[in-house]
């Protein structure tokens, strides 16, 4: 999924997707939420950073 | 989420930018009532308030376009041409509209506001242009970046 589709699909821009992405950006808890349903990801999947998943 | 407006980020980066230009506002008022007390008289009275105005104004306007807080999600898909053009037009007549009320008023010597007349136009004029060009370049460099 291309960082564009995401955002039209939780109604932010690209530009936000990709700070959240490089990390210069903190979304609030209801973007996260938004990003997992968008994804079908849970948010231990997406934002949860361990030895697997940085 | 609410796609109508800017989006969370783009509202955070236009309170900081906003802030930061009603500073800067108030420290160019300041510096500007400080000459006048040493004597110095860059320009008079009603034009020198109106041209920090103007230009804080659109240094605002551009650093919003450059972070890109100006326009939220939903007007990506619009044309950012006929707005730029807009946006344009609006600076001009607003500059027009402020001559005219402060002539029509005459608050100070309208003489002086003639002379300046044509200063104030030109730089509502450059900071429209300033606009619009900065709109195209950043909306290249930030289409240039499209990652996965």
């Amino acid at each position: 999924m291309l960082q564009k589709d995401l955002a039209d699909a939780v109604g932010v821009t690209r530009q936000t997707i990709n700070a959240i992405e490089k990390g210069d950006y903190n979304p609030s808890i209801n973007l996260c939420i938004a990003i997992c349903k968008a994804l079908g990801k849970t948010l231990n999947d997406i934002f949860w950073e361990d030895d697997k998943n940085e | 989420m609410n796609k109508k407006g800017l989006d969370e980020m783009q509202i955070q980066k236009r309170n900081k930018i906003g802030n930061e230009a009603f500073i800067m506002i108030m420290y160019f008022l300041l510096i500007d009532a400080g000459l006048y007390g040493f004597g110095f008289r860059w320009i008079a009275y009603p034009a020198n308030a109106i041209t920090i105005l103007a230009v804080c104004s659109g240094i605002y306007a551009a650093r919003l376009i450059a972070g890109n807080a100006y326009a939220g999600p939903s007007e990506n898909e619009k044309k950012p041409v006929l707005k730029t053009v807009f946006t344009c037009l609006a600076s001009v007549f607003m500059a027009m509209l402020a001559l005219t009320l402060i002539k029509t008023v005459r608050i100070n010597d309208s003489q002086g506001i003639n002379d300046l007349a044509a200063p104030i136009m030109l730089i509502s004029g450059a900071i429209g242009i300033v606009v619009s060009v900065g709109i195209s370049i950043i909306k290249r460099i930030q289409n240039k970046d499209h990652t996965e």
